[in-house]
């Protein structure tokens, strides 16, 4: 241990299988992911590019580093209770992220998961959660620990007629009289941001869980031919995809096992 | 002041070659230092966002994200990498007994970091951030930073190429792999995150690794070279075992590198086990560290008191051992499945970073700076205030085992209540919410550590006034040479 380009050596090459395996690997894998067919409920396309609100929102949501106590990804049900709570239908995949700009999946609860949060509101109540969190009326009303974003809304009088983005104030948090809370443009980015992110539908990689009623359905659709229990596997092996599936009650599943096994292994 | 040093003949003495060194030197601690009191600052202000969330929300700029993700790079950029690099160039001219390579060089790097750094860390506040955590300093800033770590760290391996020849010291192994390690790792996030994004997760996956080497290898290996030179120097102990210590590098090269990638992580699941492997691998050079010290330090008792630097570094041995036993511990997925996202994980990397990192800095730049500041004057050896340092230690031992203990059992209680779904997520936040808010004393009582130490940092170069006339002769202003 005495010579430097030795030593220099073997650290370029711990580097080096370090690099390989953690930056080129999953790159090798993952960089090509494209849309995919969805295997429940529908064979749709997923994911689709958020809307252009949503992008803005993102990046409102970067911004303001959201992602320090927002997670955006929900494990698989063996680890935690992520799905027991309702964060999710099923784990997050690598599927669920290609359409992001900056991929922010957290690594701190400090408030609940956001992966799904589309799935339990729309822009409309990510809005005075904004405002303020304590003022929300279910059932952890006045205990989140989260800060307010009033500086994402301005207070102002009303005019000639009520602003249409206005807040449709409650008791709780009513503006003065006279007056009316009106997000900013940021405000309702990161509100559509929010609103956009579900993970609701299944793919080859994420299947229905076990026992599910789009399980059911799925296990029913593609294993008649063969009676085996590997549902996608069924699918890929027929060229002719789904039309070669006997058709069952629930057969528009049929085709979906036909999906994503060139992308993902 | 090369001409009239070259001609002599004779062995130089130590002093005149850190003489050197002396100004880049001081300036990184003292640069180091300032922003360890900031990143401080802005953590404690997060802090007290938990008692009151309503502070200081009324604009974007204090907002808890920014905060937190400033905090950080306060931390990690404007404290971890000077002070790795003050620590680590020292190290290399006293075990080759030489002088620094390119002064000049490293202070204008020294200076262009933490403008760098100062840029950043604004640009976070205003919103800037990247987004990837440990590496929210924007675009713009990273390529300055690169360019300035370059400057540093080509003369570090300068001078270590100028060493005298004979065996070289474990110390040396771990700086010189320090030096490379950063370049490469910030390098290739700067380019995979800010410069080409990769497409989805990819991007998560660049940032953990990026994470976890920069905490495991980077900060470790930087952290453990001050470790290897002062305590068998201090205690007159000569090193246990080289050959262990050179398994330990090697194993923390290899092992150290693979991981940062929690179990449930949306990745392939060859990555996850990959990483956990890793992980677990770590324990090897973990052990083999901590056996080779204790066969090293075996009987010496009550001495490691005697001496503040000592102190220092013997507890960021200690606290390197426990955040590294818990992070193994953490990756196993029976665990981690309790314990990710939780405080769990905050009192593992606030251990790391404040307990292992800024401890063992400190205890270096107690034993340096004095002998830098003397070598520069020509004055007697300078003085610490023995009593400020001594209150500086307690306050960050205090400080450090409170805010770990808080923040692990809060991380734990938790973990344990939320696998129940039945338990509302607020109810359990707000159940935590006592260690969480007890934490609160870590950032606090080291401030108030820093202040101590900046106060006799400040003490200690007023010492030496020569010492700070021929620091400013470096500045536009040398016809103060002759004062």
């Amino acid at each position: 241990m005495n010579n430097g380009p030795l030593i220099f050596l073997g650290l370029f090459v711990s580097m080096a299988i370090s690099w390989v395996t953690f930056v080129l690997g999953p790159q090798a894998q993952l960089a090509d992911l494209q849309q995919a067919k969805t295997v429940a409920p529908l064979p749709v396309s997923y994911p689709n590019t958020p809307p252009g609100l949503a992008r803005q929102g993102e990046q409102v949501y970067r911004a303001a580093g959201c992602a320090y106590c927002h997670t955006e990804q929900v494990r698989p049900a063996e680890l935690g209770s992520d799905l027991a709570r309702g964060w999710g239908v099923r784990r997050s995949v690598a599927h669920d992220y290609i359409y992001d700009q900056t991929v922010m999946p957290g690594a701190q609860r400090l408030g609940p998961d956001l992966a799904n949060a589309g799935l339990r509101m729309d822009a409309m109540a990510v809005l005075p959660r904004l405002w303020d969190p304590r003022t929300v009326n279910n059932l952890d009303a006045g205990h989140s620990i989260m800060p307010a974003y009033k500086y994402l809304f301005d207070v102002r009088k009303i005019g000639r007629a009520p602003s249409p983005d206005a807040l449709v104030t409650g008791s709780a948090f009513a503006a003065p009289p006279g007056y009316e809370i009106v997000p900013r443009p940021a405000a309702l980015a990161l509100a559509a941001y929010v609103a956009s992110l579900r993970q609701e539908v299944y793919l080859f990689e994420a299947p229905p869980p076990p026992g599910s009623p789009a399980a059911t359905a799925l296990t029913a659709a593609t294993n008649a031919p063969t009676g085996g229990t590997n549902a996608p596997a069924g699918g890929t092996n027929s060229p002719a995809g789904g039309s070669g599936v006997p058709a069952l009650p629930g057969g528009s599943n049929a085709p979906a096992p036909q999906t994503t096994n060139a992308n993902v292994k | 002041m090369i001409a009239t040093e070259v001609t002599t003949p004779a062995p130089v003495s130590r002093t005149d070659l850190e003489a050197t060194g002396a100004v880049p030197l001081l300036c990184l601690f003292a640069g180091a230092a300032v922003w360890l009191l900031l990143a401080l600052l802005l953590a404690l202000l997060c802090s007290l966002k938990l008692h009151a969330p309503a502070l200081l929300a009324s604009g974007p700029m204090f907002t808890y994200g920014r905060v937190r993700a400033a905090a950080d790079a306060a931390l990690l950029y404007g404290f971890g990498v000077p002070a790795a690099l003050g620590v680590g160039l020292w190290l290399l001219c006293r075990l080759g007994r030489t002088r620094l390579a390119g002064p000049a060089v490293v202070f204008v790097g020294a200076l262009a970091w933490n403008a760098a750094v100062a840029a950043g860390v604004w640009a976070i506040l205003r919103g800037g951030g990247s987004g990837y955590e440990a590496f929210e300093m924007p675009g713009s800033v990273a390529p300055l930073l690169l360019l300035s770590y370059g400057l540093i760290g080509i003369c570090g391996i300068l001078t270590f190429r100028q060493r005298e020849p004979g065996p070289l010291y474990p110390s040396q192994w771990f700086v010189f792999g320090a030096l490379f390690w950063f370049a490469w790792i910030f390098s290739t996030a700067a380019l995979l995150l800010l410069g080409s994004p990769p497409r989805g997760v990819l991007q998560a996956a660049v940032n953990w690794w990026y994470e976890h080497n920069l905490d495991t290898v980077f900060f470790g290996f930087a952290g453990l070279a001050p470790i290897f030179y002062f305590l068998p120097k201090l205690t007159g102990r000569p090193l246990h075992s080289h050959y262990l210590a050179a398994f330990a590098f090697w194993m923390l090269a290899l092992a150290g590198s693979w991981g940062g990638i929690a179990v449930g992580a949306p990745l392939p699941a060859w990555l996850v086990s990959v990483s956990l492997v890793g992980t677990v691998l770590t324990v090897i050079p973990i052990a083999a560290v901590a056996m080779n010290l204790y066969f090293t330090l075996k009987g010496v008792g009550p001495a490691l008191e005697a001496n503040v630097c000592l102190r220092f570094i013997s507890a960021g041995l200690l606290f390197w051992v426990v955040a590294g036993a818990q992070q193994v511990v953490g990756a196993l997925p029976s665990v981690g499945a309790l314990t990710d996202f939780t405080p769990f994980t905050t009192a593992q990397r606030d251990l790391f970073r404040y307990g292992f990192l800024a401890m063992t800095m400190f205890g270096a730049i107690y034993y340096i700076a004095p002998r830098l500041a003397a070598a520069k004057s020509g004055a007697p050896d300078g003085r610490w205030k023995g009593w400020l340092a001594k209150w500086h230690f307690g306050l960050m031992l205090a400080g450090v085992v409170i805010g770990y203990f808080s923040l692990l059992v809060a991380g734990v209680w938790q973990g344990v209540e939320l696998q129940n779904p039945a338990n509302s997520f607020v109810s359990v936040m707000r159940g935590s919410l006592v260690g969480l808010r007890l934490s609160m004393l870590e950032p606090l009582l080291l401030t108030l550590g820093v202040i101590a130490f900046l106060l006799n940092f400040a003490l200690l170069l007023r010492g030496c006034c020569p010492c700070c006339r021929r620091e400013k002769a470096i500045g536009p202003e040398p016809r103060k040479e002759g004062v």
